[in-house]
Order: C-alpha cells, then sequence, then structure tokens
C-alpha cells in the first residue's frame, strides 16, 4: 500500500521535462546502476518475461492462447474478473470523495489536526491487522459481533436471521469498507497539500468579481487544481486495489471465500508459488490491466503535481474562515467512527483468551492475560526479531541501492528521462503474485530460495524501482547551484552523492519509512518465499486466523502489537513524508 | 487433515519462557541466517514438519533421542514450501507429510528415497499400502488421528445414539425444542472450514458402501455420480436439512470455524453435540467449563464392523540422504514416541504400541479403537489428485460448503444432491482422475 503513496511525485514523470533536469552533463557513473540493474533484471523483468513466455507454452512448445481459453472458462472465472473491476471502479470513487470532503472540512478548524491524525493512523496499519480488526468487528454471531447485533436491531430481524456481513451476499461490502477505512487517510493527506497550495489569490479574485461560495469552490479550487488532484487519488487507489489479497486470506472465511475472490485470490490459487501455463495467463491478464491503468493514469495527468505551495500562503488571511460547524461536525464524526474498529481491536486484546473467544468485548472483564500469554511464549519474539532484522536489513539495501541508481539517474533529461520513469513506475506496480513462480526459480539458481536471504532479495527487488524514483526527482530538482557546489566540495562521486542526500533529507527520511512500513507489514511476500522457521510477522497473524474466533484473543493482541511501529513511525515522519514525497515542492 | 490445525493450536508453547538470552540467541541467529546464508552445517539432519505450538515441542522432544536433529516449521503450506526448496535444490533430509497423496506424488517424480521400516513396525492395516508406488515403500507412518468421534457433555447427553436412525431421531426432537427455544441445538458444526464437512461425507459413505468402492473412489476409479456416493449424500441430507439442527441456523454454520463448532458443545453450551477428530481434545480442554466432554463413535447403520475413518501423517527421505533413511526407520517404531505419549494429545499409528503407554482413558480408547476396527479406511479426501483434494474455496471442499448451504437453504435434496455429485464427477475429471 505504501509503495502506492508516493506516486504522486512519480506520475508527472511523462510530462514535460522539469525544471532542475538541466545539469551541466555531469560525469555520472553508470556502473553505479548495476546492483539495481541486476535486481530489476533478475527479480522482476526475467520473471515477467517468464510469465509472458509461460502463458503460451506448455514444457517449452507453443500453445497459442489455449491457457487464456482454460483460465478464462473456469468455472467462476468471469465473476472473479468482474469483481476485481467493481473493487477497481468502486473503492477509488468512494475514497477519493470522503477524502476530498473530510479534508476540506478538517481544514483551517482547531480539532482539524486531530481528525487528521485520527484518519492517518490506519494507513500505517498492516492489512493483515486492518483484516482481523474488520473481522472481529463483523463476527456473525450477533452475542458478539458489534456490527452483527445493529444490524439485526436496524432490519428488526431476529438475532438468528441478522444480516450476516461476512456472509456470501455481502462479504465484498465488508471487504470494501476495511479497505476504504484502511486508505482514506491518504486521500485526506493528498487533498489536504492540493487544497494549501491552491493560491488564496485566486479566491480574493472570485469573490471580488461578485462570486458566491460555490463559485469559489468551482473556480478557484476545482477547476484549477483538484480535478487533477481527484484523478491521481482515482489513479492511486485504483491500482491499490490490487493489494486487496492480504485482506481477503484474512478476512474471508472458508466457505466464503470464491465469493470474495479477486485475481489476485484466484492466480495465488493456480499457480501457488509455481510457474503453471493457467496461472500465467491469468497473471498475464491481469498484469495488462494494471499497466494499463497506470498508463492512463499517467497520461492523463500531464503535469507536474502538486505545484510547490508558495511561502506566502502559509498563514490563512481572514478571507479563509472555518468550514462551518455541520461540515466540522460532520469531520469529528468521520474521526470517531474511523476510531471504533481500532477500539473493538483494543478491546478484544484486553481480555482472556477464553473470554474473548467466547464473549462479547463489551460484557467481559478487562484482563492482561492475551498478552501475557502471547508474550510468554517465544513464537512472537522470534517473529519480532526476524522481522524487525529484515525489515532493518532491508531498508538500508533499499536506500543503498537505490541512491546509487538515483544518481546517474538524476542526470538524465528528455525522452530517456521520461522513459525511464515509466519503466520504474510500471515495476512499482507489477503484483508479486504473478511472477511468484519465476522468482522462485531465479532465487533457485542463486542458491536462495526458501530461506531468509531470498525473501530479503524479493523485498529489496521489489522496493528498490519505488525508492529509485523518488530520489531520482529529489536530486534532479535540486537547484543547479547546490548541485555545483556539491560537486566542487566533494571530490569524488560518493562525496557529491553524501552531499545530494543530505540536501535531499525528507525524501531520504520518505522512502526509509516506507519501505520499513512496507517490508514490517508485509504478508504476500512472506507468504510465497518465507523460508524454514522463518514466520514473518503477518504471516504469524494470517496463520493464526485458521482458527479466528478461538485465538481472537491472543491475535488481536499481536494484532496489536504488530501495529505500535508502524503507525509510531508515519506519524512521526508524516510531515517528512508528504515534502519528501511531493519532491521539489519544499525548497 | 493433522495438518492443517497446525495454525490452530500453533499458540505460544506452554511453559516456555523467555528471557533475554533467548532474544539474543534468536537475534544472533538470524543476522547470521541473513549475512551468510543458511549453509547446511554440521551433520546435523534437517526435518521439515507441518506441526506448530505444543505439537512441535513434543515431536522435537522424541527425535532429541536420535540425536542432532533440527526440526523447522513448513507451516500450512508444506506442499509449496518443499517443491520451492526442490527447486533450489536445498530438500530438507526428512519430511512430514500432512497427506499420503503427496508421499505417492513425490516418490513418482522420483523426489524421494525408498525407505525400510524398522522390524517393529505395525500400522494399522488400510494404512500400511497408501504409502506405496510401484511395489516400493517410500514412507512410514509417525502419527495417527481418529476421525470418527462425537463430543458431548454428558450432562446434556445422557445416552448417546447408537445407530444412524437414532442420531436422525434425536436431531429432529432436540432440532423442535431448540425452535421454539427450549433447548440448545442438537449439532454444531464448522461448515466454515471445508475438511470438517469432508469428514463428515467420509464417515457416511464408508457407512453405506463396501470397502471396495472406497478405496476405488480414492484411485479415481469409481464414478462420482453412481448410487452410492448419492445415497452417503442423501443420508447427510437428511439429517442436516433438520429445521433448528444447528444453532444460528445453516448460514451461521458456515461462517462458523472448527473451534468455535466445539466451543458451541463445552463452553457455550448452544449445542449438544460436535463430530470431529480426537484433535478436539486440545479445544475441549483450553475451553472447558467444569465438565469434560466424552466421546461416542459415529453412528451408522450397521452393529458390527463399524468402519473407522482415520487419518495420519508420514515421514518421508528425501533422495540422497544416508542419514534421513537412517532417522526414518527409527521413527517407525512406536517406542520411540515416549515423550509424547507421556505428554498426551498423541495417538500412535503403531498398533503394537502397548495400550498402558496413553496416560488418558479416553486416548486409551481411541487406540483401543484403531486396533479393533475391522475396516479402517484412510480419509478420502486427502488421498484426492491435485487441487480436489480441496483447500478453502477450492475442491472437495468448496463442493461440499455448496452442499452444505443447498440443504441448510432448503434446496429439495434430490437437486442438491445431484448438483452435488456432478460438481464431483466434474472436479474428478479435471483433477486427472475419475470418470
Amino acid at each position: 500500500m505504501t509503495r502506492i503513496l508516493g506516486e504522486p511525485a512519480v506520475l508527472d514523470d511523462v510530462g514535460p521535462p522539469r525544471r532542475g533536469r538541466a545539469y551541466p552533463a555531469a560525469g555520472a557513473t553508470t556502473a553505479l546502476l548495476v546492483p539495481a540493474a541486476l535486481l530489476l533484471g533478475g527479480l522482476l523483468a526475467w520473471p515477467v518475461l517468464r510469465t509472458l513466455h509461460a502463458s503460451v507454452t506448455t514444457d517449452g512448445r507453443w500453445v497459442g492462447a489455449a491457457h487464456f481459453r482454460t483460465a478464462l472458462a473456469a468455472p467462476g472465472t468471469g465473476a472473479v474478473v468482474a469483481r476485481t473491476l467493481l473493487w477497481a471502479l468502486v473503492v477509488p470513487a468512494v475514497v477519493t470523495v470522503l477524502g476530498y470532503l473530510l479534508a476540506a472540512a478538517s481544514r483551517r478548524s482547531q480539532e482539524g489536526g486531530l481528525v487528521r491524525l485520527i484518519l492517518v493512523v490506519p494507513i500505517a496499519v498492516p492489512l493483515v491487522v486492518t483484516g482481523v480488526t474488520f473481522r472481529l468487528l463483523y463476527e456473525p454471531d450477533p452475542q458478539r459481533g458489534l456490527v452483527t447485533m445493529v444490524a439485526a436491531r436496524l432490519t428488526g430481524r431476529s438475532l438468528a436471521e441478522a444480516p450476516q456481513l461476512l456472509g456470501p451476499r455481502l462479504v465484498t461490502v465488508a471487504l470494501m469498507s476495511a479497505f476504504v477505512w484502511a486508505w482514506v487517510g491518504l486521500a485526506v493527506l493528498v487533498f489536504r497539500a492540493a487544497l494549501d497550495a491552491v493560491p488564496p489569490s485566486l479566491t480574493d479574485a472570485v469573490r471580488a468579481f461578485g462570486g458566491n461560495r460555490r463559485d469559489v469552490l468551482w473556480d478557484a479550487q476545482w477547476r484549477p487544481l483538484l480535478l487533477r488532484t481527484a484523478a491521481v487519488v482515482f489513479a492511486l487507489v485504483a491500482v491499490g486495489t490490487s493489494r486487496t489479497f492480504d485482506l481477503i486470506l484474512v478476512m474471508a472465511p472458508g466457505s466464503v471465500r470464491d465469493e470474495a475472490a479477486v485475481l489476485a485470490v484466484r492466480v495465488w490459487q493456480t499457480s501457488n508459488g509455481v510457474t503453471t501455463g493457467e496461472g500465467a495467463a491469468l497473471g498475464v491478464v491481469w498484469l495488462l490491466a494494471v499497466l494499463a491503468g497506470v498508463l492512463l493514469a499517467a497520461l492523463f495527468v500531464r503535469q507536474a503535481w502538486p505545484p510547490p505551495p508558495r511561502q506566502a500562503s502559509a498563514a490563512p488571511g481572514p478571507a479563509n474562515p472555518p468550514p462551518r460547524r455541520v461540515v466540522r461536525l460532520l469531520a469529528a464524526t468521520a474521526a470517531l467512527a474511523w476510531l471504533v474498529p481500532l477500539g473493538v481491536l483494543v478491546a478484544t486484546s484486553l481480555h482472556t483468551p477464553v473470554d474473548a473467544a467466547t464473549r462479547a468485548w463489551w460484557s467481559a472483564p478487562p484482563s492482561l492475560a492475551s498478552y501475557a500469554e502471547l508474550l510468554g511464549g517465544d513464537e512472537l519474539w522470534r517473529t519480532l526479531v526476524v522481522t524487525l532484522v529484515l525489515t532493518l536489513v532491508v531498508t538500508a539495501g533499499v536506500l543503498v541501492v537505490a541512491l546509487l541508481a538515483a544518481y546517474p539517474l538524476a542526470w538524465l533529461t528528455g525522452p530517456p528521462a521520461q522513459a525511464t520513469g515509466l519503466m520504474l513506475m510500471a515495476a512499482c506496480v507489477v503484483p508479486v503474485q504473478v511472477i511468484a513462480g519465476p522468482v522462485n526459480e531465479v532465487l533457485g539458481v542463486a542458491l536462495s530460495s526458501g530461506t531468509t536471504r531470498g525473501l530479503a532479495l524479493v523485498h529489496l527487488a521489489l522496493g528498490v524501482p519505488f525508492a529509485v524514483l523518488v530520489l531520482r526527482n529529489a536530486f534532479a530538482d535540486l537547484p543547479a547551484e547546490q548541485v555545483r557546489a556539491a560537486r566542487v566540495g566533494g571530490r569524488h562521486w560518493w562525496g557529491t552523492l553524501r552531499l545530494l542526500a543530505r540536501h535531499n533529507r525528507p525524501a531520504v527520511i520518505a522512502v526509509a519509512v516506507l519501505e520499513f512500513v512496507q517490508v514490517w507489514n508485509d504478508l504476500v511476500v512472506g507468504l510465497l518465499f518465507s523460508g524454514p522457521g522463518v514466520v514473518p510477522l503477518g504471516l504469524f497473524l494470517a496463520g493464526q486466523t485458521r482458527g479466528f474466533a478461538a485465538n481472537s484473543g491472543e491475535l488481536a493482541a499481536g494484532s496489536v502489537i504488530a501495529a505500535v511501529l508502524p503507525v509510531l513511525l508515519v506519524v512521526l515522519a508524516r510531515r517528512h513524508l508528504v515534502a519528501g514525497l511531493v519532491a521539489g515542492g519544499v525548497r | 487433515m493433522t495438518g492443517r490445525r497446525v495454525a490452530v493450536t500453533g499458540g505460544p508453547a506452554a511453559g516456555a519462557r523467555w528471557d533475554r538470552r533467548t532474544l539474543l540467541r534468536a537475534a544472533a541467529a538470524t543476522a547470521v541466517t541473513l549475512a551468510g546464508g543458511c549453509g547446511r552445517t554440521g551433520p546435523s539432519i534437517q526435518v521439515a514438519v507441518v506441526w506448530g505450538g505444543g505439537e512441535l515441542t513434543n515431536f522435537r522432544r522424541v527425535v532429541a533421542g536420535f540425536g542432532d536433529v533440527r526440526v523447522v516449521t513448513a507451516g500450512n503450506d508444506i506442499d509449496a514450501f518443499l517443491r520451492a526448496r526442490q527447486l533450489a535444490g536445498t530438500s530438507p533430509d526428512v519430511a512430514i507429510l500432512p497427506r499420503p497423496g503427496l508421499v505417492v506424488e513425490y516418490a513418482r517424480r522420483g523426489w524421494l528415497r525408498e525407505v525400510t521400516p524398522s522390524s517393529g513396525y505395525a500400522p494399522p492395516v488400510g494404512m500400511a499400502d497408501l504409502l506405496s508406488t510401484g511395489g516400493r515403500r517410500y514412507g512410514v507412518w509417525v502419527k495417527a488421528a481418529h476421525k470418527s468421534l462425537f463430543w458431548h457433555l454428558p450432562s446434556r447427553l445422557p445416552e448417546p445414539p447408537r445407530s444412524w436412525d437414532e442420531l436422525v431421531q434425536l436431531t429432529r426432537r432436540l432440532g423442535g425444542l431448540a425452535r421454539r427455544g427450549a433447548g440448545p441445538a442438537p449439532l454444531a458444526v464448522g461448515a466454515a472450514d471445508g475438511w470438517v464437512l469432508t469428514d463428515w461425507f467420509e464417515n457416511v459413505l464408508a457407512d453405506v458402501t463396501g470397502p471396495g468402492f472406497y478405496a476405488a473412489l480414492a484411485r479415481g476409479e469409481a464414478d462420482w455420480r453412481s448410487p452410492q456416493v448419492r445415497a452417503a449424500l442423501d443420508r447427510l441430507a437428511e439429517l442436516w436439512s433438520v429445521a433448528g439442527a444447528f444453532p444460528g441456523g445453516g448460514r451461521r454454520a458456515l461462517l462458523t470455524q472448527f473451534e468455535d463448532s466445539v466451543i458451541d458443545v463445552v463452553h457455550r453450551r448452544r449445542a449438544v453435540m460436535v463430530f470431529e477428530a480426537d484433535f478436539v481434545a486440545d479445544t475441549a480442554r483450553e475451553f472447558a467449563a467444569g465438565e469434560a466432554a466424552r466421546t461416542f463413535r459415529f453412528p451408522g447403520a450397521r452393529r458390527a464392523d463399524r468402519p473407522l475413518i482415520v487419518g495420519g501423517d508420514a515421514a518421508v527421505v528425501f533422495a540422497g540422504s544416508e542419514r534421513g533413511a537412517e532417522l526414518v526407520r527409527w521413527l517407525s517404531d512406536g517406542a520411540v514416541f515416549g515423550p509424547w505419549l507421556d505428554a498426551g494429545g498423541y495417538l500412535s499409528p503403531d498398533v503394537s504400541v502397548p495400550l498402558d503407554s496413553y496416560r488418558d482413558a479416553v486416548r486409551r480408547d481411541l487406540a483401543a479403537d484403531l486396533r479393533a476396527a475391522e475396516a479402517v479406511r484412510f480419509d478420502l479426501s486427502d488421498q484426492l489428485p491435485g487441487p480436489f483434494t480441496g483447500s478453502d474455496g477450492v475442491g472437495i471442499w468448496r463442493i461440499m460448503q455448496d452442499f452444505f448451504a443447498d440443504v441448510t437453504g432448503g434446496v429439495a435434496a434430490g437437486e442438491a444432491v445431484r448438483r452435488a455429485t456432478g460438481q464431483l464427477a466434474a472436479a474428478a475429471r479435471s483433477a486427472g482422475g475419475g470418470r
């Protein structure tokens, strides 16, 4: 999810070349690209080609579209494709509208900061934990599930007849609600940055010509800036819906897995970590759809976005009154609603394992027994240590590889710059389920399949494209004088690189934090590539959902523990995140 | 099926206390692994298992008697894990597989080494030849599961039904009471887990057909639309369609997981009986509310030579591992599992293990069942090929869940059975077996 966060900064790369690019052609060392090229070539490009190959061959023999026909004719595939499309259309629309409303409603009011803080927290929560949280909220037993009980009351049916959100009819709605909960904060952040970037002079001008509130909204905000922002948010979330995989795995009970399945799940079920013709064919369909979506979004947004905010606009003048009370109330209500799932999670974790499994979280006496049980064994500790070490190693690795690669790439101008931008962007959105089989083959050749080393390598390869993009843009946006000063100051390329990195601290921090959160929160990479006895956090939690109700106390406690670190990081670094990702806009 | 509940029982090992040294050691080990890769060091033998939690701890205690053995958990999907390791050329020496279908599949691909069990190896008839292909033996049973049990609280059900007809009558009577709100529902079922329903089906099927047909279905040589399969499904429909049979109705049952159904009987007491295997004991003990649960055999039409459905885990050796073969030979002697027998929660596939070795009375009865049963039949779904064997939303799991949804949702039994047999036959065809 978080890999997507920075794409606003990235999407503009297909637009006209930007100001910082016209450096004096410097002696950039192409050799610095080698580590990134090896990683991306071996673990992304080659697997994609291999998948394409496997989708039209059987044991090396050409079979044309046979695999595609089989895969698409398999029972239920039509429904799965339709459901995937529904996700890519409905969820982004809801997130965009909610994000705009909440961003506007929480502006310039005292409680606005707190509201936004609450909305941002779910972004950092691992999607596995989001799934656990909403499954607790939607528990089918009306005596333990808040929503099921409320739904029974609202519909006037008996408790046994209550509508089941996790049942076959509504499970997709339940999953979507969890996804919206997790992603609205991102939309709010982006819209807020865009709203802050709207020059107040424009509003003044509209007012001066006798415009009313609606005219201000339309002519001073929507048309110049927000239309494009909405398009970007929509595209980001649409691409992001390909990550519903974690949510479906954790939230959907086994009997409704089919009713909830999207392409990600179907591809994983048909190929399951090895290369099969049918799995590859479905994967290719999905890959093409995602790439088409990204290209479309990139072409739609042809201009740098959002423009650097002007220093003068920092202090809002009297011309910008706080929103109306009704609107502020709406924001506060939303914040409260966003807290409910977190409340359910924490409340469940504060019961003994037996109480959590058998009684309602609002009726049983609180206890720390679930935490004690979990922390008393060594399984969670081993998992935490493994995850922490893995995350730190991968984050450091991604930073090093990306800094090295960003340095020569930042000197490119014109079409080569745009071409590399597009390629990196495409690499950012390749779904890992599609290439799992070939990646395992490559790792096998490197003798590290099914080992922690292999897991770390895959994480590295998946993290590098996005990091290179952000850092390259940040470097390229540095004013030419600073670059020249750096080149005079540092005699060797590494001296220059160090100085450049220092000038771009927000971008480096943003990349580091996002990579850390990405690896820490991961489920799918661990699921596909984890090694013997190595259980990363996401996999540990997902494994416990097999006996969801019986484990709910420890599961909730584990979820809370898993969420603390990423939430703290993102909340503390959120200013750096926005500054670093909207590259070039802060200096 | 024992393998599928790893994560379920995968809570922290009881009594294992954490201290700073453990953490430091874990950190050091991880750092070494990350930095240097995991080269196989020294002569230690690597064993991949699906177990976690208490089962893993107990198995480690067992192999400690052999020597330097490293046991690693492969997680629920040991098949994907082993396939990846095989591709990478880093297969473990030994693996404990939860399904005989996998043993045969790996053996045919040439991944495995033939094994010679020790002289004391004595599995029940009906289990022994499942691990052989082409006349060669490729695995030995190390753990068994008894899958023909109903669990109940004696205070709620003083007299268990002794035949299928009695079970149906009891269900009708209690279901009627439950619908008027005058008592708990008769049956709890964790239909969200497809394997629970396939276990139901296998018990009924074994009861209505002879051993030949059951085995032929498993080998993919019999027709899934034949009258025997239909008769078994008819019986299930007869019971499952009873109004008020399940707490909260069929729709809720489909969202209820296996452990939750046990809790419904032993703790919340919303239901009187729950059907499943011997491992119900773990959940029943954890959630017991004052009264210990008891068992009775899955009631069938016959009184004599009642069939017994079993599951099990088998140890295999990967090609080229000399010491692995020694370990498996050693494990094939039921006597070496003493530490696990003492700890409880273990049923030996070796019928020569003395009944006195079992500490609790319930297990002793189950072990006696295992050697007394005239007809031991191995879990059918675990023998089916490819995706037909079932997982969440796939194969026979999914088909049985659809069938359950149909009969509890008011679809006529005949129509539901017709749909299910059609799906079963189609799934068998596309998995490469059956007709």
